[in-house]
């Protein structure tokens, strides 16, 4: 095995002077026995952090029609884009997750790829609250996954420990959240849906109507 | 005289009438259906499938790609092996800097009376589309990227400013050309002019002294951005 290593090394360094310019610093080789992430782990942390990456832009699109003049919902916009910034913050701390585990040294491009959103326009606000607590659910459960995959083959105590202690925390506090303003909302618009929906929408501006 | 005076009085009484359509709207519609196409947030030339509409859901949506490039760049410089702190941190400001003109323009759009659109592609000729490569290896390299994509944001933002301004006889827009001036184009320009230094810089490290210098020079370098990113 190590007679492999050696000879593959052996290799990088024989074609590393074709590829090698003037801009490169000389490379360095570090050990690697650190480096005990396991790949199947590896891979759906990488699918998990694409899937972040997707419920920010799609909370970048509930924020845009909210803003719409004939929409109006200037509340349910700024709920909706900080939950797409707060999103694109998930994605960045798994990425960080990573990084201090000793990933991302290559194939980094293709961590991410852009998809415009699938929805655009939303019933009411209380449909595209529900639509966010789907969201929220999809996310839990996929970091449930991850968790289940790191935690079966070579058990990774700690990024399953953060998995859980960080991630699933926010989510269940998240989707809490969420699902109480769901519901407040839809028994505030039973006989009174207009007034209903234009009252909370101030209430998530902070203005007491 | 009075011919003139007829004049100004049918002018003026005709602006009237534009102005009011979202009146006129609502005082037909409340006697039947109410119905308020005329009470939009347009006004002036600009219509949710002109060019100028188009041209700013384009940049949102350039911009959106563009902030997770400099996120996956950023990464990049951040793995162990790279371990470039400073420039980790250069593109990680481009990133967040890049997320925040997203939603603002994706506001502004909504405030013109427009729609969204994330599937929005540029009509400006020789635009070079959304492609990006991390792994370009050496720091120059992705200095470089950061240069021509910032660059080709500004040109972006130049031909919008060009429709709402000079090109078109249809569009003269105060607002967007106030809009696009105070939050980008001069922002732009100093993102642009301190990429363009840093290049020149980094030039210098490679070339003098048989490059003898680099390995060091390029950590003293790294050293320098975290200080002044």
């Amino acid at each position: 095995m190590r007679a492999v290593f050696f000879a593959v090394l052996g290799l990088v360094a024989a074609l590393a002077p074709a590829t090698a310019t003037q801009c490169y610093v000389s490379p360095v080789t570090i050990r690697d026995e650190w480096l005990t992430m396991e790949q199947t782990c590896y891979n759906m942390m990488r699918k998990q952090i694409q899937e972040e990456v997707a419920a920010s832009i799609q909370y970048l699109a509930m924020g845009a029609y909210f803003s719409i003049d004939t929409v109006n919902r200037p509340g349910f916009a700024k709920l909706f884009f900080d939950a797409a910034t707060e999103e694109r913050e998930h994605a960045t701390k798994l990425i960080d997750y990573l990084l201090m585990r000793g990933k991302l040294t290559g194939s980094v491009t293709d961590l991410i790829t852009y998809r415009a959103p699938a929805n655009t326009s939303w019933e009411s606000g209380a449909s595209a609250l529900e639509h966010a607590l789907k969201l929220e659910s999809d996310v839990t459960n996929s970091i449930r996954e991850v968790i289940k995959t790191c935690e079966s083959s070579f058990n990774d105590y700690h990024l399953v420990d953060y998995l859980s202690g960080e991630f699933l925390d926010e989510q269940y506090k998240g989707q809490r959240d969420l699902a109480g303003k769901a519901s407040t909302l839809k028994k505030m618009m039973d006989k009174h849906a207009a007034l209903g929906e234009f009252i909370f929408d101030k209430k998530l501006l902070g203005l007491n109507v | 005289m009075k011919v003139y005076a007829l004049i100004v009085a049918c002018l003026a009484l005709g602006v009237l009438a534009e102005e009011d359509s979202c009146y006129q709207n609502v005082d037909q519609g409340c006697r039947r259906t109410l119905s308020l196409p005329h009470c939009s947030a347009y006004y002036g030339q600009f219509k949710d499938n002109h060019v100028v509409a188009n041209e700013l859901k384009a940049l949102a949506s350039l911009y959106l790609k563009r902030s997770y490039h400099y996120l996956l760049s950023a990464s990049y410089f951040n793995n162990y092996q790279t371990n470039r702190e400073g420039f980790a941190k250069l593109f990680r400001k481009l990133s967040d800097d890049s997320w925040e003109k997203t939603i603002g323009l994706i506001k502004h759009v909504t405030k013109r009376g427009g729609k969204m659109d994330f599937s929005s592609h540029t009509t400006l000729k020789g635009d070079k589309g959304s492609n990006y490569t991390v792994e370009v290896g050496h720091e120059i390299g992705a200095l470089a990227k950061a240069l021509d994509t910032q660059k080709q944001l500004a040109e972006r933002i130049f031909f919008i400013h060009r429709e709402v301004t000079k090109n078109s006889d249809l569009l003269h827009d105060a607002e967007i050309t106030q809009y696009i001036e105070e939050e980008f184009v001069s922002q732009q320009a100093d993102t642009i002019r301190s990429l363009a230094g840093h290049t020149s810089d980094l030039k210098r490290f490679i070339t003098e002294n048989n490059g003898k210098d680099l390995s060091l020079a390029v950590y003293l370098f790294d050293e320098y951005l975290q200080k002044v990113v």
